[in-house]
């Protein structure tokens, strides 16, 4: 059934539809819609399942390691200054193997206090063996989270599926709302392979020396190169039920393509708009969305890419003292194949300014212009301001 | 539909273990020791007759109404009374006190009589084995009355001798009935006959029974108290009209006065001068009280002084009688008016007449309060001297016939029903120990019995109860971790109105219900005692807190505590300690 809600209600319906049985979060800013209509379904019955209202993200997280270690479905919801404080216990979730669904929404972290989009918060968790999605509208991101669950008990890692604030968290679509049935059927009851039993007791987590340590990390390292594997099928699986199918990494008109863009999140649906205008007056323009970024599909954007002149990467994050982060990882994925194009990387729609079609454009005419970037951090749109602070 | 997938086999290798990690007992790492330590709560140690405040407000507030009365039993037999007449000390010292508002102690000790007496409870209480000695008391006041019942639980006969028609002293014939209704009064007596002491009424002791020990008893307490008013010194005292205040207060309860109009002065500042003045008003009469210093320095109960004013008393301050001239039928009395000049040995401050000019007040009559005798010479307790031990609530004297103890009024510095109750129970510990171990045992042993820092005894300690297990240590408020309780407003004694109150001798205190006694209860922060709020168990990060069945209900498991001391700080109320480990020469 379709409706329009916002892409945090999305969030919610799949969780419901998921029937989760554990949801622990913490409530005021930076949260968002999601818990809050969580919660609301659980206090009506919509939804069996037991809301934890802790008393930070960290305890929110901790929480759900203890009930996913008891082999039941999990989910949180956080964002920015929330995922940061909930650093430690990413880890744990990993190397637990525990197979949690967050929704992650890209909110700038403070100071300054800014809670507008900007995708450094989960980036900056990047190697915290998290498996990350990033979405580009309401739908993708409702479908993403139900396909979550499926990876992340195939291959016992935690999933982040992680959404635009505002631009994709607070804003309304028509989106198609599964029906429970055929939800059951894509994502039958958990089965955990190992869980706590009074039964038969055991203690998870426990030390391990340097004999045995490097293994378990290996472990992980295959846990996720089996995501990378499972993905499409997960999606196929999903296209044969409900008739949608996303993936890992989207080229659009990529294939005689001499410049191609590369975006994630909702600056994708933008650029598609641009690449389509571009062909239209013979630019020989192609775009490739980004959305699973951990597991990084490091074969398949060689190929989009390395036949291209140049490519462009758009960055809504930054790593400070290096570039955006987005463009570090495709050159890094790029720099083994001889003759590989140069990569542009742009930064742009920090902290929530807008991203429009015509910032886009320009992108796309400095990397027709130039030979070669001259910065591995190209800024857009800065203004200028006073370069030290002036003291009353 | 899609074909389902094959199931491919992800590697899965995690830290998992089926060994117990019990072997590894962490408790050696300790350097701190955590232990549970109940102490003294402040106001235990404040109350003279030792109550044990903080566990009575702890079953009270489980609804346990007929075990924390008991608990008030173990140290004064008299809850109903001293639940109205007592000056609550206990209140001004109360931790809560510096966090919101003192716990109502006293109304909820009010209480607690009171629902035992509509429950008809009859209290289990610890005695010891019949004793072969007999203990004769003399007066059948508060102290004559404890010292009796204390004994009869230590194990001997006590026959009580009064000479008045009917037992209570002080309690039957001072106290206006405003403050404690006679049935209260009868009823606490009965039950202290129960216990089997036994009470002659109508049976006057003189010099000479004193000096046979009333026909061969082994031991004697002598409790006759105050009976006869101090005389001002003033000329013209024995006018006619003018009557002291002591035989005032008797005539009420003995019925023969029912009406007193007309302007009547009161001289004097303590209780006796306010029940005076309050039971005037009752009578239909204006009363005026003099005092020759301020109201700060009166020696009467500040809440009695407060009422006595509501109720329409009038009060000047600083004005000493110097003469009292008859007057048309009236009476005047000259004042010099006083002033202070610095403090005196004993505290209090010291006045000096201001001026020359004195002051006339024209009265219908004249009541005296100024202070109270013994009855007679021979009540004075032996001040030095062979053979005589002074007590904080006592004096002993060792004589050929056996141990003699004088307490009550005849001895306490402060004239309370809790310090009378103080007084017999010391006097019962002092016989006891004189007459099982002699004399040279006895100070030893009432050190033993101290709440905190003392003067008060604890007969439950006396008596090797669980309270003998408590620390001398009184709890202060920066010990109490106050994150655990909340805000909450002390309930407000209810009152007859004032209009009721002058117009009848009816209880001015009411009850309060059963709920709002227990919301009281639970204000009580307990301190020093363990409440089985499990903060320790829930907070131990080893779980080394065990529950148990011993008297506290836990315990903590040395082997794998690691001596963090999260429980010590957790704890609301200071029942445990932190204590650096002892480790033996070579560890």
């Amino acid at each position: 059934m379709k409706k329009v809600i916002e892409g945090s209600q999305g969030v919610a319906e799949a969780v419901r539809l998921a029937r989760v049985n554990v949801i622990s979060a913490y409530p005021i800013t930076p949260q968002t819609h999601i818990v809050e209509t969580l919660s609301g379904f659980c206090s009506d019955g919509t939804l069996d399942a037991r809301f934890l209202k802790v008393e930070s993200e960290h305890s929110a997280l901790a929480a759900l390691i203890g009930a996913a270690s008891s082999g039941v479905r999990t989910f949180t919801a956080t964002s920015s200054q929330g995922l940061a404080l909930m650093h430690e216990l990413l880890h744990w979730a990993s190397g637990a193997r525990l197979p949690i669904v967050m929704a992650e929404v890209n909110r700038a972290l403070g100071p300054g206090w800014n809670i507008w989009t900007d995708q450094t918060d989960s980036l900056a968790q990047r190697d915290t063996g998290w498996i990350q999605l990033y979405c580009e509208d309401g739908q993708e991101t409702l479908d993403t989270t139900l396909q979550a669950f499926a990876l992340a008990e195939q291959v016992n890692l935690p999933v982040m599926v992680v959404l635009d604030a505002f631009f994709l968290s607070h804003t309304y679509e028509p989106v198609d709302i599964p029906e429970q049935e055929a939800v059951d059927r894509f994502l039958p009851p958990f089965a955990p392979r190992f869980q706590l039993d009074t039964a038969n007791p055991c203690a998870f987590g426990s030390m391990v020396t340097p004999d045995t340590y490097m293994e378990m990390r290996r472990s992980i390292a295959a846990g996720m190169e089996a995501a990378l594997e499972l993905l499409p099928e997960v999606e196929e699986r999903f296209a044969g039920i409900f008739g949608r199918r996303w993936a890992a990494i989207e080229p659009v008109r990529c294939d005689d393509a001499e410049i191609i863009l590369v975006t994630s999140g909702t600056v994708t649906g933008t650029c598609r708009e641009l690449i389509g205008d571009l062909r239209e007056k013979g630019e020989k323009v192609g775009l490739l969305k980004v959305k699973l970024f951990r597991p990084f599909p490091v074969e398949a954007i060689r190929r989009v890419l390395a036949p291209a002149r140049k490519i462009a990467v758009i960055d809504r994050n930054f790593s400070f003292g290096a570039s955006g982060i987005f463009a570090q990882e495709i050159r890094a994925a790029l720099c083994n194949t001889p003759g590989h194009p140069p990569v542009f990387g742009f930064v742009a729609g920090i902290g929530g300014r807008d991203v429009t079609k015509d910032v886009l454009e320009g992108i796309y005419r400095q990397t027709v212009e130039s030979d070669r970037p001259e910065r591995e951090d190209l800024w857009i749109g800065l203004k200028e301001v006073p370069d030290a602070l002036e003291h009353p | 539909m899609a074909k389902k997938p094959d199931p491919v086999p992800v590697s899965l290798f995690i830290p998992r273990s089926y060994l117990t990690t019990e072997g590894n007992k962490t408790g050696s790492w300790r350097f701190l020791r955590p232990r549970y330590e109940e102490k003294t709560a402040p106001c235990s140690a404040a109350c003279p007759a030792a109550e044990d405040i903080g566990k009575i407000e702890m079953l009270a507030a489980q609804g346990l109404f007929k075990d924390a009365w008991e608990a008030i039993l173990r140290e004064n037999p008299f809850p109903g009374i001293c639940g109205r007449v007592c000056f609550h000390p206990c209140e001004d010292v109360c931790n809560r006190g510096s966090f919101d508002e003192a716990v109502a102690i006293h109304v909820l000790e009010r209480f607690l009589a009171n629902r035992a007496r509509r429950g008809v409870f009859t209290p289990d209480l610890k005695r010891l084995a019949p004793k072969r000695q007999t203990v004769a008391v003399v007066g059948a006041g508060p102290a004559g009355l404890s010292a009796a019942y204390f004994l009869t639980l230590l194990g001997y006969r006590a026959d009580v001798f009064e000479a008045a028609d009917e037992a209570g002293g002080v309690l039957r014939w001072g106290i206006p009935l405003y403050r404690l209704p006679l049935a209260i009064l009868q009823e606490e007596i009965r039950r202290i006959e129960e216990t089997g002491v036994r009470i002659q009424t109508g049976n006057p002791i003189s010099q000479r029974d004193i000096n046979t020990f009333i026909e061969g008893h082994d031991a004697l307490f002598i409790a006759c108290g105050h009976g006869r008013s101090a005389q001002m010194g003033v000329p013209g005292e024995g006018l006619p009209g003018v009557q002291d205040g002591l035989t005032f207060l008797r005539e009420i309860r003995e019925g023969t006065i029912s009406s007193l109009g007309g302007q009547a002065a009161v001289i004097g500042g303590g209780n006796a001068a306010v029940d005076v003045a309050r039971s005037i008003i009752r009578l239909g009469g204006s009363a005026l009280i003099v005092y020759r210093r301020r109201r700060r320095d009166m020696p009467a109960f500040g809440e009695e002084i407060a009422m006595a004013l509501d109720e329409g008393v009038e009060l000047r301050e600083l004005l000493a009688p110097v003469a009292i001239r008859d007057s048309d039928g009236g009476l005047v009395v000259e004042v010099q008016p006083m002033q202070i000049a610095g403090t005196d040995t004993d505290g209090r401050a010291h006045i000096e007449p201001k001026g020359k000019k004195t002051e006339e007040i024209r009265v219908d009559r004249l009541f005296t309060a100024v202070g109270e005798r013994p009855g007679e010479a021979w009540y004075e307790p032996p001040t030095e001297g062979n053979g005589v031990l002074r007590l904080s609530h006592c004096v002993l004297q060792q004589r050929a016939s056996g141990p003699v103890v004088y307490g009550g009024d005849l001895t306490n510095a402060t004239k309370s029903v809790a310090h009378a109750v103080a007084s017999g129970k010391e006097a019962a510990m002092a016989l006891d120990t004189f007459l099982a171990e002699g004399i040279e045992a006895v100070q030893p042993r009432l050190a033993a019995c101290r709440v905190g820092e003392g003067p008060a005894l604890s007969m439950e300690i006396y008596m090797h109860g669980p309270r003998s297990e408590r620390s001398f240590h009184v709890v202060t408020s920066d010990e109490i971790n106050t994150a655990y309780f909340q805000f909450d407003p002390r309930v407000r004694q209810p009152r007859l109105l004032r209009e009721e109150r002058v117009r009848s001798f009816g209880e001015v205190n009411l009850r309060i219900s059963a709920n709002l006694a227990i919301r009281e209860a639970e204000r009580c922060f307990n301190c020093g005692l363990c409440n089985q709020c499990d903060n320790c168990y829930l907070f131990c990060p080893d779980l080394a807190v065990k529950k148990d069945s011993g008297p506290l209900g836990r315990h903590i498991d040395y082997d794998y505590c690691k001596g963090c001391g999260v429980c010590a700080v957790e704890c609301p109320r200071n029942a445990m300690i932190l204590e650096e480990e002892a480790y033996e020469e070579g560890d």
